[in-house]
């Protein structure tokens, strides 16, 4: 649970309604004693293939992009990888530099990328990026992406509960100070020992009731002693931030009754998907 | 304009008309319409003089008013369900005659439904598109887990839709949930849903009747752009002490009712609670040295409904009703995480009704109304608190003066002082260095002032004119309209009705809802910025056909509404403790049309309707501030829209003592949104690409068809000593066990040895089975 910061993961009304309901629902299943979901056969109208750019640029570091397709909702599951696509990285000076087509996976990251830079990149907070991507059919997908300004973690905290040894648990609190300027979002992560694999904690926040203040992000009684952990704070601009809602909310409103379908606000022009510098301070700590 | 200058010159006539009959000598007689041993009154008792071939309907107050000649008559006071009363009068000047009539009892051998009038008065009435239900005759019917909604048996009304399974929300021809103006006793109630939407927040011991407009409204409602639920006490017994109430399977209800003074007054306190919370502790307990056990929540629902009538003098009489009702929701881990959301709807209103002369009479009503909803909490030296609140006092002043029989004047103003609070937030930790709050408050004003009029040219002819002048201001912004309204009808013959109705209005206060159904965290919001007030218009046409010697009435209306400046949000708006709200809303048109076919019965030992409404609902939001708007500014269905609502209700008298029910609904499939495509998505960090759904397009797909019966038994049992009333009744909800479907999601089919999705399937999900339910009733 986050302590602070106005995310809308912390108000779980419709969650909430949708587990009563749920309660009800297994209720009313165990009085039939058979289930109330089925499969049915569902016919969706022709939705075109659209371009997908997952492109996050790190200072110090080559950059990779990801770039595939949307397919219809119920097509097999293969990813669908275009190979006709060039991609040019626009640098804050005005250069242009074409990014390789090489699919490969990052060792570090542990993610699959198609395209690749040729040496490392310099992003300073403030400066802008440019990416272009083009295919063969006609399609360009555009964006850019300005470096956000680092926001250091102030401390790494955590409190465990009175509870027997064995079932011991602690929250983890993270605290860092937000800039004066308005507008600010956040991201919160914790991973246990590594980053390359499902987050423990995750949620963004946004600085509109708090701005310039102290923000303390914080985690349920979920961690053990001895746990290893890295806590990570990415300090977003806004169509990131928005980006990421946007799939959450997509992602929520299937399967959520209660859910408004949302649409996905990518941060480029074209296609679907992020184009993105990112700036985070990370910090390992174990818990003891 | 034209059409405002129009309608002005025919209030005007109206208006000026009733100057013109006064040639003889005529005295008016005037009183109530009682039952005899319960001293309700009965609205839509008829009291006829047949020698002249008049009579008169009691109003929702259970009052008549006649004009007649001096001489000596004989009347005849009937109403359904109750026997017929004759009594000589001597008429020789104004006079004050009350009547009390006995309960038929079963040795009529029918089903005793009340407060319904006739069908004879449905079909002479010039007010079309409305409803009436009486809590005696939905507790005939069967009802999901036995508890007996009257707001749900309203879905059962041509033209009425439901928000989905099991709820209670009203969807009226077009119109959204929140375009109900929903009354009790003439004060507002904003939030009139338990649990989610599942229940409704009336007691049906509590209630009399609920009379639901879906158009032709009458001047003195306002503030609503799509029906009017007006629901009515009860009052209490004004002859003896008397105690009543059930115990269900999932709350039980007890009413205290009885004279506070014989002849004077009387009272009623009715109060239920829900007892799920009883066994989730039970189970939490029985569990909690399990530390593998999730603890289940606690939930609970309660509310009382009083009222009390006092006569102050022959002229005078004072009603106070009041509502107090809460839903609590808790969650504790025992880790030092706890979990409270608790909201509900207070509700009082104090009416003062005074005769001034048996031509004219006032009634003012101050009444206060307020919802909150409030969300706490708290981890360990952290705490979290999330509220929402709206209040309302209120003032309005209704005279109605009958100057003769061929009109019914009605003047009347309202005063509403409304303080929303559409987000206040506390956050802070034990240690001081977390503390940060936002509290955003608005007040708003609004008003009205109305006057109508029904004129009786003719037996032939029959129209109501009114207009209605109304006004809202909020943050130093106004806005205002005027509002006529105006029907007719025409007797085609002594069984067949024409009749027509015109409404516009405008609701100022808007409901900030973007989950597709009534959330009690639905915040309302007033008209200003940006946010224009809603306005619609409706107009609608029917023709009424009494058969089968007045035991049947058939009706087929056909209307057309169109709304401008409705609301809707962006994709994505923060809608929690957002200063600039505002910001976050889209603002488009709707419209919606249909024809609806109703056949009645009320008489007999089998009684019922049956109803068909074709209809369709639009909407389109045209692309606006920054956005492609909803449906990339295309015309899109809103998740409400039904093609086709067929609806069935029988109730039938199967001896003395057993009375079965049933009721089937069909109805088109949802509109709802799937996914077209979709992405996937690796994220920062390699974790397992995971598949994100493209919406590019809103409810364009249709869930399956709904229907559903439901069967329900009323088994009146032996007077006891203690008992002298009571029943078992029995439903069977969802009957024959249909799958209806509730949503549809799409979902990863994986391969069980490698956990790799294989491929994606639909999954459609239903919410209620067969549901047995039985509750015992008791009264003494």
């Amino acid at each position: 649970m986050p302590i602070s910061g106005i995310s809308r993961g912390l108000i779980p009304v419709r969650a909430l309604r949708a587990g009563v309901l749920a309660g009800l629902l297994a209720g009313g299943a165990a009085l039939a004693g058979c289930g109330l979901q089925k499969d049915i056969d569902v016919v969706l109208p022709a939705y075109p293939a659209q371009l997908v750019v997952e492109a996050y640029l790190e200072n110090g570091d080559v950059p990779r992009i990801t770039v595939t397709e949307s397919v219809d909702y119920l097509a097999a599951p293969t990813p669908q990888v275009p190979t006709d696509v060039t991609a040019t990285l626009t640098l804050p000076d005005g250069r242009r530099e074409a990014l390789k087509f090489a699919p490969g996976v990052d060792r570090r990251t542990g993610k699959a990328y198609t395209h690749i830079g040729l040496r490392s990149l310099t992003a300073r907070p403030g400066q802008t990026f440019g990416l272009e991507l083009a295919d063969t059919r006609g399609r360009r997908v555009t964006g850019t992406a300005t470096a956000p300004v680092l926001v250091p973690i102030d401390t790494v905290e955590w409190v465990f509960n009175d509870k027997p040894e064995a079932d011991r648990r602690a929250y983890v609190l993270m605290r860092f100070h937000d800039p004066a300027t308005p507008l600010d979002y956040y991201r919160f992560q914790i991973h246990r020992r590594r980053v390359n694999q499902e987050p423990e904690t995750d949620y963004v926040i946004e600085d509109r009731l708090n701005n310039g203040t102290e923000y303390s992000l914080g985690t349920g009684y979920d961690f053990k002693r001895d746990d290893t952990l890295v806590v990570s704070l990415y300090h977003l601009d806004r169509p990131y931030y928005q980006f990421l809602q946007s799939v959450q909310d997509a992602r929520n409103a299937n399967g959520n009754p209660f859910g408004q379908p949302s649409a996905i606000k990518s941060t480029i022009e074209g296609g679907l998907g992020v184009f993105t510098v990112l700036s985070y301070q990370r910090r390992q700590v174990i818990v003891r | 304009m034209n059409l405002r200058f129009a309608f002005g010159l025919f209030l005007l006539a109206c208006l000026l008309l009733p100057a013109a009959a006064f040639a003889q000598v005529r005295y008016t007689l005037g009183g109530l319409v009682k039952a005899a041993g319960t001293g309700e009154t009965l609205p839509g008792a008829t009291v006829a003089v047949p020698a002249l071939g008049l009579g008169a309907t009691a109003d929702e107050t259970g009052a008549y008013r006649l004009e007649l000649p001096a001489g000596r008559y004989q009347l005849v006071v009937s109403f359904i369900g109750y026997q017929p009363l004759s009594r000589d009068l001597n008429l020789t000047r104004d006079q004050r005659q009350s009547f009390q009539l006995l309960a038929a009892g079963n040795e009529l051998g029918e089903v005793i439904v009340q407060g319904s009038g006739t069908l004879q008065q449905k079909l002479q009435t010039t007010q079309m598109s409305v409803e009436r239900l009486t809590a005696k005759e939905a507790k005939l019917l069967p009802a999901l887990f036995g508890e007996v909604d009257i707001l749900k048996t309203l879905q059962l009304k041509p033209g009425v839709q439901n928000g989905g399974e099991g709820t209670s929300g009203l969807f009226v021809r077009g119109g959204s949930a929140d375009q109900n103006l929903v009354l009790l006793d003439d004060a507002l109630v904003y939030n009139p849903s338990h649990l989610f939407g599942l229940f409704s927040v009336f007691n049906p011991d509590a209630v009399q009747s609920v009379d639901l407009y879906k158009g032709g409204f009458p001047a003195q409602y306002g503030g609503r752009l799509s029906s009017v639920v007006d629901v009515k006490l009860r009052p209490g017994n004004s002859d003896k002490i008397g105690v009543s109430g059930g115990l269900g399977l999932i709350s039980s209800r007890l009413t205290v009712e009885g004279p506070i003074k014989k002849g004077k007054g009387a009272f009623l306190v009715a109060g239920r609670r829900t007892y799920f919370d009883v066994f989730t502790r039970q189970i939490n307990n029985l569990n909690k040295d399990d530390p593998d056990f999730n603890p289940i929540p606690d939930y609970y629902f309660y509310d009382f409904n009083a009222k009390a009538n006092y006569k102050l003098g022959a002229k005078d009489e004072l009603f106070l009703s009041g509502y107090l009702g809460n839903d609590a929701f808790s969650f504790g881990s025992g880790q030092g995480f706890n979990f409270d959301f608790n909201w509900g709807n207070r509700v009082a209103a104090l009416r003062w009704s005074h005769q001034f002369n048996s031509r004219l009479f006032l009634n003012t009503t101050a009444s206060y109304t307020g919802y909150k909803y409030e969300i706490s909490n708290k981890l360990d030296q952290f705490s979290f608190n999330l509220a929402s609140d709206i209040q309302d006092l209120n003032l309005r002043s209704d005279l109605d003066y009958r100057p003769n029989e061929q009109h019914t004047l009605k003047v009347g103003l309202t005063a509403t002082a409304h303080r929303f609070g559409t987000g206040r937030l506390r956050a802070g930790s034990g240690d001081g260095r977390l503390n940060l709050g936002s509290d955003i408050r608005y007040l708003g004003q609004e008003g009205a002032v109305y006057v109508s009029d029904v004129y009786n040219p003719s037996e032939k002819w029959q129209f109501e004119a009114g207009l209605r002048a109304s006004g809202f201001q909020s943050g130093g912004q106004r806005y205002g309209g005027l509002e006529p309204r105006a029907a007719a009808r025409y007797a085609v013959s002594p069984t067949v009705s024409v009749k027509g109705s015109y409404a516009l209005m405008y609701q100022y206060v808007h409901l900030v809802t973007n989950s597709g159904a009534s959330l009690p965290t639905d915040i309302w919001y007033p008209s200003r910025g940006s946010v224009r007030p809603q306005r619609s218009q409706q107009v609608a046409g029917g023709v009424s056909w009494l058969l089968g010697d007045g035991r049947y009435l058939i009706t087929n209306e056909v209307y057309y509404k169109w709304a401008q400046r409705q609301i809707d949000f962006k994709d994505g708006a923060q809608l929690f403790v957002n200063p600039d709200l505002d910001s976050e809303f889209l603002f488009g048109k709707g419209w919606a049309y249909g024809n609806e076919i109703y056949l009645e019965k009320k008489q007999g030992r089998t009684t019922g309707w049956l109803g068909y409404t074709l209809a369709w609902t639009k909407r389109r939001f045209p692309p606006q501030r920054g956005t492609s708007g909803i449906n990339n500014g295309n015309t899109f269905y809103p998740s409400y829209d039904r093609r086709h609502n067929l609806t069935a209700v029988v109730i039938h008298n199967l001896s003395e003592r057993v009375k079965l029910s049933g009721s089937f609904v069909f109805s088109s499939g949802q509109a709802t949104t799937l996914p077209l495509g979709r992405f996937g998505f690796q994220d920062v960090y390699g974790s397992e690409a995971s598949a994100v759904p493209i919406y590019p397009q809103r409810n364009t797909y249709r869930l399956a068809p709904y229907n559903r019966l439901d069967l329900g038994v009323v088994w009146q049992m032996k007077p006891t000593r203690w008992f002298p009333e009571s029943d078992l009744t029995f439903s069977m909800y969802n009957a024959y066990n249909r799958r209806n479907p509730y949503f549809v999601y799409f979902d990863q089919v994986k391969d069980e040895q490698t956990e790799q999705v294989t491929s994606f399937r639909a999954r459609q999900v239903s919410l209620f089975p067969v549901i047995p339910s039985v509750t015992y009733n008791f009264k003494f």
